[in-house]
């Protein structure tokens, strides 16, 4: 923190009443501290002014013309941090006379003496003329509604120092300049957390003469954090318009990662990080692990708004730091990991966390008959793409286990090929197929032990022991499924049959729920 | 060529009248005199009269009785009213049955505008010589602004005589009433008035006056006749004058506030800015009473009253008057030096700038 009895800033001094009210003509530097205020009714007074004085010009020392010239000059000689007049006295010239010394001029328009007696105080006693300022700030804080509006407050508040709102290398909002160091100068870092995880970083670049500052600018930025938290949580509530916007960015960042198709699926192709999505909360930085949502049933392509609504809550409710997307047929989320030194242990220290995350939202996916896909952790917008991909992959098997169960691509394999298989019209065949077998009361258990039977590569052994059954009840299944038509010894048919009995198998396995 | 500059004591023959005049007006250069008529008469007097005798108060005789003359009054009602051309010498005349002593010379009070002619004038036809000395060595606004009430020489009893055949005689103990005597009595004359005043002896003169000022005006006169090139005329006007320039530039403001003016003079305080083209591209700003009464050059003050400041307009090197100053104007801003006793405290106090509401140090005093 600052030293109690540092001496306020001119631009600390303008935001607070009677200066907050003057016109500043010319205001060179506002981080020039003030030291004391002079009341100069003459030139002889303005002539013994104190360097860093503010003189507030009254009588025949503000009579306009050449006296605001002269007294300009004297300010200049003398040094002084600003002059104030009244607002009669005023004239373009002087303004540009001003400009010419380089020195601040703040026009008022309330009597002199009453704002040079309200400025005294206010110099002696800095700290409490800092407290109204930021309990000023606070409140303009608190009537903001958008990130760019309290970004705004800050800027002008803190102003000529830059502010940023940054998330990982990102700037999301307010001015770039703020998160650029400054040779000798420091950095002041104030980070929002959003349901205790960290969600974005308030950032002013202090030059080196206003380090002292440092712990001002620090307790406006902490002011700062709940309305920005309120803003982001409210947008993010903000349901249909929201939903549909999220499609959207999420529909051109998925542009962005496809559009340079040339370099090939291989080589993630580098793509710079839309500002924009640092807004919508989203990070893309690091490595990105994408989870898929989808209902249970593939129904006909985009799920309810009613539906999106639910699973929007119950991500609310337990994930409320990750985004959530409705893209076609499911929904999107990812887990950010930061890019750390090993990613090797970032990732692992990730999917602990998947693992955790998911356990939480799987209860509320069973009741709403939902099944999730993870993917794997890949880096970038590009990484991200691939990585929602694979998971979309992964729920399709996932379906295969039933309601709330979670499939990991990297699991999954080339078995993944099998949870596009077109089952139903499969089924239809082996109702023209295998009419007898279809016909018999048994056939779901013959069909699960002869799958199982092709499964283990023909071992009847392995087939009893992951059905659970005597190696005897195998043998004698098989015989009564070939009685029944599914023969499959003849290797050219053992593919397609193999496929049915799968086929055949899930849908009953789904029917059954 | 026929230029003949004036020494110390010589003649003035009717052909440098119109050099008088116009050194006269750069001595008074705020204020415009119309061509007056009282040049083409003073021209005819002289011709018809023959040279007047231009006389220094050391070459003369310290016992010499003479009196100051002067146009009291507006430069305007002069011109609406015209004299009628014995005021000067009546006034004179009169001064003598009041102080019971003949004159054997006269003197201006203010050599600068119309008032450097009238002496003149009178001296072509009271036939007395004329001394090379005057009160002010340019004008000021009150009848006691002299160097001769510095010195301890009452004005009073003075005379003055109107168009109209009037004649008011003024005798008081305080000097400084008798100016604001004189305001009304010259208002109910028509706003203009023949004044004889000072009366006095050459060997006071010698002490109390400033000597060469007559010499200099027809000087400084045949220079600005000569010269249309602004460089070469502030050169040369800098020789004769010791007058430098502060800077050219344009004029960007004319501003007119109501601001405080002060007590003594009436006049409406008006500034007008100007933007310094090269140098330092300071930022001039000149207040304007009746006349220039200070320069600041961002704003420091750099002269002030009772230097005398004047505008040469660049384009036709020739002086600005303050009536026809338009925004836009190319202008040199000339300061020439007083004559030294002005600078003294109690001279500084009479006309330096606080007398004009400019409470500053005077920058030659600093």
């Amino acid at each position: 923190m600052r030293p109690p009895l540092a001496p306020l800033e001119l631009g600390e001094l303008l935001r607070v009443e009677p200066l907050a009210l003057a016109t500043a003509v010319h205001l060179p530097d506002p981080a020039r501290p003030v030291h004391e205020v002079v009341l100069a009714q003459t030139f002889d007074r303005l002539h013994r002014a104190a360097p860093h004085s503010l003189v507030v010009l009254h009588d025949e020392a503000a009579t306009g013309g050449w006296a605001l010239a002269a007294a300009l000059h004297a300010g200049w000689e003398r040094n002084v941090s600003a002059v104030v007049v009244p607002e009669a006295a005023m004239s373009s010239s002087s303004a540009v006379l001003a400009d010419r010394l380089g020195i601040a001029l703040l026009v008022i328009s309330d009597e002199p003496v009453d704002v040079a007696l309200t400025l005294a105080g206010q110099v002696s006693a800095p700290q409490a003329a800092r407290a109204l300022r930021v309990a000023l700030c606070a409140e303009r804080l608190a009537g903001q509604s958008s990130i760019r509006g309290v970004l705004g407050v800050l800027n002008s508040e803190l102003a000529p120092l830059p502010v940023a709102l940054v998330t990982g290398e990102t700037v999301v909002a307010g001015r770039a300049a703020g998160a650029e160091e400054k040779p000798d100068g420091a950095t002041v870092r104030v980070e929002i957390n959003a349901a205790g995880r960290p969600w974005a970083e308030l950032v002013a670049a202090l030059p080196a003469k206003s380090t002292a500052a440092a712990g001002h600018v620090e307790s406006v930025l902490r002011l700062a954090r709940l309305p920005l938290l309120a803003v982001w949580a409210q947008t993010r509530m903000n349901s249909s318009a929201q939903a549909a916007q999220e499609q959207a960015a999420f529909g051109l960042l998925r542009r962005l990662a496809t559009e340079p198709a040339g370099t090939g699926q291989a080589l993630l192709p580098e793509v710079d990080v839309p500002s924009w999505t640092g807004e919508l909360g989203w990070r893309v930085e690091g490595r990105n692990r994408a989870v898929w949502i989808s209902p249970l049933q593939d129904g006909d392509g985009v799920p309810a708004d009613e539906l999106t609504q639910l699973v929007r809550a119950a991500w609310q409710r337990h994930r409320p730091d990750w985004p959530l997307v409705a893209d076609s047929d499911g929904w999107i989320s990812w887990q950010n990991i930061p890019d750390s030194e090993d990613a090797a242990d970032g990732d692992a220290s990730g999917a602990v966390a998947m693992r955790r995350a998911l356990g939480s939202v799987s209860r509320a996916a069973e009741s709403h008959a939902l099944v999730l896909g993870v993917g794997g952790a890949h880096a970038g917008v590009a990484g991200l793409m691939r990585s929602v991909t694979e998971a979309r992959l992964a729920a399709h098997v996932a379906r295969d286990t039933g309601p709330g169960s979670v499939q990991w691509f990297d699991q999954v394999g080339a078995r993944a090929a099998l949870a596009w298989l077109p089952r139903r019209q499969i089924a239809e065949v082996a109702d023209l197929c295998l009419t007898d077998l279809m016909g018999a009361r048994d056939r779901e258990a013959l069909v699960d032990t002869v799958l199982a039977v092709l499964d283990c590569g023909g071992s009847l052994s392995q087939a009893s022991a992951r059905l659970g059954v005597h190696r005897n009840t195998v043998l004698a299944r098989i015989a009564r499924a070939k009685e029944l038509g599914l023969v499959f010894d003849d290797p050219s048919w053992r593919l397609a049959l193999h496929v049915l009995c799968y086929s055949l198998s899930s849908l009953w396995v789904s029917g059954r729920s | 060529m026929t230029t003949r500059y004036v020494g110390a004591a010589t003649t003035i023959r009717a052909e440098d009248v119109p050099a008088l005049y116009e050194g006269a007006k750069f001595y008074s250069p705020a204020v415009s005199p119309e061509k007056t008529t009282l040049l083409s008469w003073t021209t005819s007097l002289l011709e018809r009269n023959g040279p007047v005798t231009l006389v220094r108060p050391d070459a003369i005789a310290p016992e010499t009785r003479c009196a100051a003359i002067c146009v009291i009054g507006s430069g305007a009602a002069l011109a609406d009213l015209p004299p009628s051309g014995d005021e000067f010498a009546l006034a004179v005349r009169e001064l003598e049955r009041l102080t019971r002593r003949r004159f054997e010379a006269v003197y201006p009070l203010a050599a600068a505008t119309v008032s450097a002619l009238a002496p003149l004038a009178a001296a072509a036809q009271l036939d007395l010589p004329l001394i090379d000395a005057d009160g002010m060595g340019r004008t000021f606004a009150l009848i006691h602004h002299t160097a001769m009430h510095l010195a301890g020489v009452s004005p009073t009893p003075l005379v003055i005589r109107g168009v109209t055949g009037e004649n008011v005689a003024i005798s008081t103990p305080g000097p400084a009433r008798a100016d604001t005597l004189l305001r009304s009595n010259v208002d109910v004359m028509g706003g203009w008035a023949a004044l004889a005043a000072y009366p006095t002896t050459t060997g006071e003169l010698r002490r109390a006056a400033l000597t060469g000022t007559v010499s200099r005006l027809i000087n400084v006169g045949r220079l600005l006749l000569e010269s249309g090139d602004p460089d070469v005329l502030v050169a040369r006007l800098a020789a004769v004058t010791g007058c430098r320039r502060i800077g050219r530039g344009r004029i960007v403001e004319l501003e007119h506030l109501s601001r405080p003016a002060d007590v003594t003079i009436p006049a409406h305080p008006s500034s007008v800015v100007i933007d310094e083209i090269g140098g330092q591209g300071r930022l001039l700003r000149l207040e304007l009473r009746s006349e220039v009464v200070a320069v600041f050059a961002d704003g420091a003050l750099a002269a002030a009253a009772p230097d005398l400041i004047c505008l040469v307009d660049v384009l036709h090197g020739e002086l600005s008057t303050l009536d026809s100053l338009e925004p836009g104007d190319l202008v040199d801003v000339l300061v020439m030096p007083a004559d030294a006793v002005w600078y003294s405290a109690e001279g500084l106090a009479m006309v330096g700038p606080a007398s004009h509401g400019i409470p500053l140090p005077h920058p030659r005093r600093r």
